[in-house]
C-alpha cells in the first residue's frame, strides 16, 4: 500500500503492482474524519492550517501507512512540512514535484524517478497508462452522462472522478463498478431540467453540498478539479497526459478549461469553493475578475455537513440566479 | 389585509402587517423572551401562538397570507407560512419601501451583512459575511457594554475615531479596553468602534457599483455609521423609514403577491 497526498502519475504505482491509496478519499470518507484532524492537532498541527492536511496525517497514522509519495510542487506547501513530520515517525517518504514552468524534460525527469524508485521502466508505465485509459473513457462517460443527458447526478459524477486518482486501490473491481453504474444510469429517464452549476476549487470538506444544492433546484454539471483527476484530454505519452493535468499548474491554465467547459455545458452559475486557510483561496480574486457567469465563493474549514450560514448564502445565490434566469 | 410579513432575526423578530400599499403595524420581539413566550414545536414545525402574541384578531390572521423568512429559514421551518430567502425578502422590503429598481442594498443585522446588487428590478448579485459577525449589530452591542454607553450614545460619534485593529469581535474588546487605559476621549472610542464597521463592510461594498446605497437592518439607525460610510463610499445613501423591519415588510409585500 502506497498513499499519496493528491494525484500523482498513478501508472508508476500501477506497473510496481502496488496499491494506490490517495489518502485525501481515505481522509474524507472515513466514519469519523474529525477524529483524524483532532488526531493531528493533538500532535501539534496548528488549528489555523488546512483540514486536509491534518486530516492526511491522521489517515497515515491511523492506518499505520509505511510509505508515501509526497507532492511537494504544484500543491499546498504544507504537504513538505506533512512529509517532515512523518519522516521524523518512520514512514517513508517519496517526494514527487510537478515543474511551475510545465517543462516536459523535467516532468520525465520527475517521472523517471519515482518509477526508479518502484522499480519499473518508462515502458512498463505506458502500458499501465493504455490499461487505466480504459477505465477513464467509461468515468469520462459518466461526466458525459450527467452534463450533456441529465441522467447522473452532480454527486455521482463527482464521486467516479475523484476516485480515479487511485482507482480505489483496485483498478478490476473500480471498473467493474463503473461498468455497473453506467448500465445502471443508461436506462434511467433525464433528470428534470434545474440550473446548471460550475463547481469549481478542489473537492468539498462537505459531505451534503450536492445533496442540497439538488434540493434547492440546481445541479452540478461540471467539477472542475474532481475531472482533470479522470485525465480528460486525450494524449499519446504519460509525460503529455500529466502536463495537460490542469491541476498543479497555473490558475490560467486551469481558467481556460473553466471557461470551455461553461460555455459547453451551459452553466448558469459557479460555486468557487477555497479550503480555509489554503493559498488558493487568494486566487479567488483572479477567478472573480475573469469568469463572467456568477460566482458565489464557498469556504470550508472542517468536514461535516453545511453548517446553517452556508446554506443560507448558497439559498441566496441560487435565488439570485433563477431571478436572472429568463 | 393583504400579507404578514415575518423576519426571525437572529436579535429579534419582526412582523409587518400590510393592506394593499399600507403598512397597518409592525412589531418587534427580543429573540429569546419570543421563542420562549410564544414558540413552540409540533411534528418538527414551528408554532407560534398568535392568540397570545396579541397582534392580531383570529380572524385577521385568517385572511392575511402569511410569509416567513430569517435566520431560521434553514432550521426553522414555520407552520402555515410560506418561508422564502431573505435575499428575496429584503430585496422585496427596499424595493417597496423606496421605490428604487437599481441600488446596491446594504443589510446591516444582529449578525449578518448582506450586500445585494439590483438593476432593473433584477438581482444581479451579493454576498454576505462568512463565518464571522464583527461587522454586525451584536458587536455594537457588546461594545457599547464595554464602554458602559447605551447602543443610542455609541452611535452618534464619528468624528477622528481611534484606530482599532483586531479582526475579531471578541479580541475587539480586549482591544477597546487597552484605548480607554490609554486614555482616548469617550467620542473618539465611539467613532473608532463605529468606524470598524465601515472596515469589514468596505472589501464587501467594493465589489459593487455605489450609485445609490439603500441601508436597512438595525445598524442603519446608526447616524455615525450612515455618516462613516457616505464619507467611505461617496455613495447617495438612502435609509428607508423602517430600516429595521425591512425584512418583514418584504415578506408580507410577498405575502400579497
Amino acid at each position: 500500500m502506497v498513499g499519496f497526498t493528491t494525484t500523482i502519475p498513478l501508472e508508476v504505482l500501477i506497473a510496481a503492482e502496488r496499491r494506490p491509496v490517495d489518502l485525501n478519499n481515505i481522509f474524507i470518507t472515513d466514519p469519523d474524519p474529525q477524529g483524524l484532524i483532532e488526531d493531528a492537532e493533538v500532535a501539534g498541527f496548528p488549528r489555523n492550517i488546512c483540514g486536509w492536511i491534518k486530516g492526511l496525517y491522521g489517515v497515515v497514522r491511523r492506518h499505520d501507512i509505511k510509505e508515501i509519495v509526497a507532492v511537494t510542487e504544484g500543491d499546498c506547501s504544507n504537504t513538505k512540512a506533512l512529509m517532515e513530520v512523518l519522516t521524523l515517525q518512520g514512514v517513508t517518504t517519496v517526494p514527487f514535484a510537478y515543474p511551475f514552468d510545465r517543462s516536459a524534460e523535467t516532468l520525465t525527469h520527475e517521472i523517471d524517478k519515482l518509477a526508479r524508485h518502484f522499480g519499473v521502466t518508462l515502458h512498463q508505465c505506458e502500458a499501465a497508462r493504455v490499461r487505466l485509459e480504459r477505465v477513464r473513457g467509461k468515468v469520462h462517460e459518466i461526466d458525459r452522462l450527467n452534463w450533456q443527458e441529465d441522467r447522473v447526478s452532480g454527486s455521482e459524477s463527482h464521486t467516479f472522478q475523484v476516485c480515479t486518482s487511485d482507482m480505489n486501490g483496485d483498478v478490476d473491481a473500480f471498473e467493474a463498478e463503473v461498468d455497473t453504474f453506467l448500465a445502471e444510469a443508461g436506462r434511467r429517464q433525464p433528470l428534470r431540467q434545474s440550473l446548471r452549476l460550475a463547481y469549481i476549487g478542489v473537492p468539498p470538506i462537505f459531505a451534503d453540498l450536492y445533496e442540497t444544492l439538488e434540493g434547492m433546484g440546481a445541479r452540478v454539471v461540471f467539477n472542475e478539479t474532481q475531472r482533470q483527476f479522470s485525465m480528460p484530454y486525450p494524449v499519446d505519452s504519460l509525460v503529455e497526459q500529466y502536463r495537460r493535468y490542469t491541476y498543479p499548474y497555473d490558475i490560467f491554465t486551469r481558467l481556460a478549461d473553466i471557461e470551455t467547459e461553461i460555455a459547453r455545458r451551459r452553466v448558469d452559475g459557479v460555486i468557487h469553493y477555497v479550503q480555509a486557510f489554503c493559498f488558493r483561496q487568494i486566487e479567488d480574486l483572479i477567478v472573480r475578475q475573469r469568469l463572467k457567469t456568477p460566482i458565489l465563493t464557498l469556504e470550508g474549514d472542517r468536514p461535516g455537513l453545511l453548517d446553517a450560514r452556508t446554506r443560507i448564502r448558497l439559498e441566496g445565490f441560487i435565488e439570485m440566479l433563477k431571478a436572472r434566469k429568463p | 389585509m393583504t400579507g404578514l410579513g415575518i423576519d426571525l432575526g437572529s436579535r429579534q423578530a419582526k412582523f409587518a402587517l400590510l393592506d394593499g400599499h399600507k403598512i397597518v403595524w409592525l412589531k418587534v420581539f427580543d429573540t429569546i423572551p419570543f421563542y420562549k413566550l410564544y414558540g413552540g414545536m409540533r411534528g418538527g414545525k414551528l408554532t407560534l401562538d398568535f392568540d397570545a402574541m396579541g397582534l392580531l384578531a383570529a380572524e385577521e390572521r385568517r385572511a392575511a397570507a402569511l410569509v416567513a423568512t430569517g435566520y431560521g429559514r434553514n432550521t426553522i421551518d414555520l407552520e402555515g407560512a410560506r418561508v422564502v430567502p431573505e435575499i428575496q425578502a429584503h430585496v422585496a422590503g427596499a424595493r417597496f419601501q423606496t421605490d428604487l429598481d437599481t441600488f446596491t442594498l446594504l443589510d446591516m443585522g444582529g449578525q449578518d451583512s448582506k450586500v445585494a446588487r439590483l438593476e432593473n428590478g433584477i438581482l444581479v448579485d451579493f454576498v454576505m459575511n462568512d463565518k464571522c459577525a464583527a461587522s454586525s449589530g451584536r458587536y455594537l452591542e457588546n461594545m457599547a457594554k464595554v464602554l458602559d454607553i447605551s447602543l443610542e450614545d455609541l452611535s452618534r460619534h464619528y468624528r477622528d475615531p481611534v484606530p482599532l485593529d483586531a479582526t475579531c469581535g471578541i479580541f475587539g474588546e480586549s482591544e477597546l479596553i487597552g484605548k480607554i487605559i490609554e486614555g482616548h476621549s469617550l467620542e473618539r472610542l465611539c467613532a473608532g468602534v463605529n468606524n470598524t464597521l465601515i472596515k469589514r463592510v468596505a472589501p464587501m461594498l467594493r465589489r459593487f457599483p455605489t450609485d445609490t446605497i439603500v441601508l436597512t437592518g438595525g445598524v442603519a439607525k446608526s447616524p455615525a455609521f450612515k455618516e462613516l460610510l457616505q464619507e467611505a463610499s461617496g455613495a447617495d445613501i438612502i435609509v428607508p423609514k423602517h430600516p429595521q423591519h425591512n425584512g418583514a415588510i418584504g415578506c408580507a409585500v410577498l405575502a400579497g403577491r
